[in-house]
């Protein structure tokens, strides 16, 4: 079951995203005052919204392998942050598209944009600790990771607490029918293919951790004669 | 957010009862052709070249978002592949080299 499912995960993912695409292009109509341009919304939102399911991942799975050593925990933590990156990369990308589009700007440093980036070079250092850091780094990426995760709320409370050109949270639940019909295909089809390369990337990593310690192993062995 | 299908523009209302309280002609009567002016023409292009250049370029940009967020998913799982191609060449050696001190 463990191999199977990330591959079921990424299939009803590569089923769904064709599927989404096609009725965020073909079945659903025009936004009135951005036009054509808001449809990068169908994927920049969803792809925030796992970007910070993910942050909060790591930071969890970083504070339990600090505590209990967990193996499982680390190798969740480590395959988290690589995701947060991933998908962190594709909010901060699209979104300045979106943004040259409809502000005029692509960039326009508001709370959002700023904390967004936060989030993303703090998982950039978290991963570059875990795979350059020397011996006992994992406890100072734990403390990286745990910050990560802190700053989610300060992302989703930005647009409150600050004046951003971000719109406000409440802009998504006030979506017309048409558009939640195509919000939720791309939210499925990018949670399952993220899901489905977050289980694989874990079962990676344990296998590397595994490999490791066999190394270990072998090499402290006694030589027979 | 609205949809573009529900904006009315203003002024929509009045020209559909305006359409609605014209009178209906019969087939054979001559019903005289009145051509618009060349200012509303020019003016409708004008918007219309508006509307044709905006369109392509959120076309443009569409494109460009929805080709990076496909680019990162494939590439991170290349990265993924070849890590996974690395550990099974680490797994024969570390195979290898068991037998090896058999």
């Amino acid at each position: 079951m463990g191999r199977l499912f990330p591959v079921i995960l990424l299939g009803v993912g590569a089923l769904t995203l064709p599927y989404s695409v096609q009725r965020v292009f073909l079945d659903t109509p025009i936004e009135r005052t951005m036009g054509t341009v808001q449809k990068i919304f169908y994927f920049h939102v969803p792809l925030a919204w796992i970007m910070m399911l993910l942050a909060v991942v790591c930071g969890v799975a970083a504070g339990i392998q600090i505590r209990t050593r967990s193996e499982r925990a680390e190798a969740t933590a480590i395959a988290a942050a690589e995701l947060v990156l991933v998908a962190g990369l594709g909010v901060l990308l699209t979104g300045p598209i979106w943004g040259h589009a409809t502000w005029g700007k692509a960039w326009t440093w508001d709370a959002r944009q700023v904390t967004t980036g936060l989030l993303w070079l703090v998982f950039a250092s978290y991963v570059l600790v875990r795979h350059f850091g020397a011996a006992g780094s994992e406890r100072l990426a734990a403390a990286l990771a745990i910050f990560g995760a802190v700053n989610v709320p300060i992302i989703y409370y930005a647009v409150k607490i600050w004046k951003t050109t971000h719109p406000d949270n409440n802009v998504v639940g006030s979506l017309p029918p048409q558009m939640w019909a195509s919000l939720w295909p791309a939210l499925g089809g990018l949670l399952a293919m993220t899901l489905g390369l977050l289980w694989a990337r874990i079962r990676l990593e344990r296998a590397e951790i595994a490999l490791d310690e066999a190394w270990v192993g072998v090499e402290d062995a006694p030589q027979e004669a | 957010m609205q949809l573009f299908e529900d904006f009315e523009p203003e002024g929509a209302d009045a020209a559909g009862a305006a359409g609605e309280q014209a009178p209906a002609l019969g087939g054979g009567e001559y019903e005289p052709v009145e051509g618009r002016d060349r200012q509303s023409i020019e003016c409708q292009r004008a918007c219309e070249s508006v509307a044709a250049k905006k369109t392509a370029s959120d076309y443009s940009h569409i494109v460009w978002a929805y080709g990076i967020i496909w680019a990162l998913f494939c590439g991170y799982g290349i990265l993924m592949w070849r890590r996974a191609q690395r550990l099974a060449a680490d797994v024969e050696a570390l195979r290898r080299r068991i037998d090896n001190g058999k």
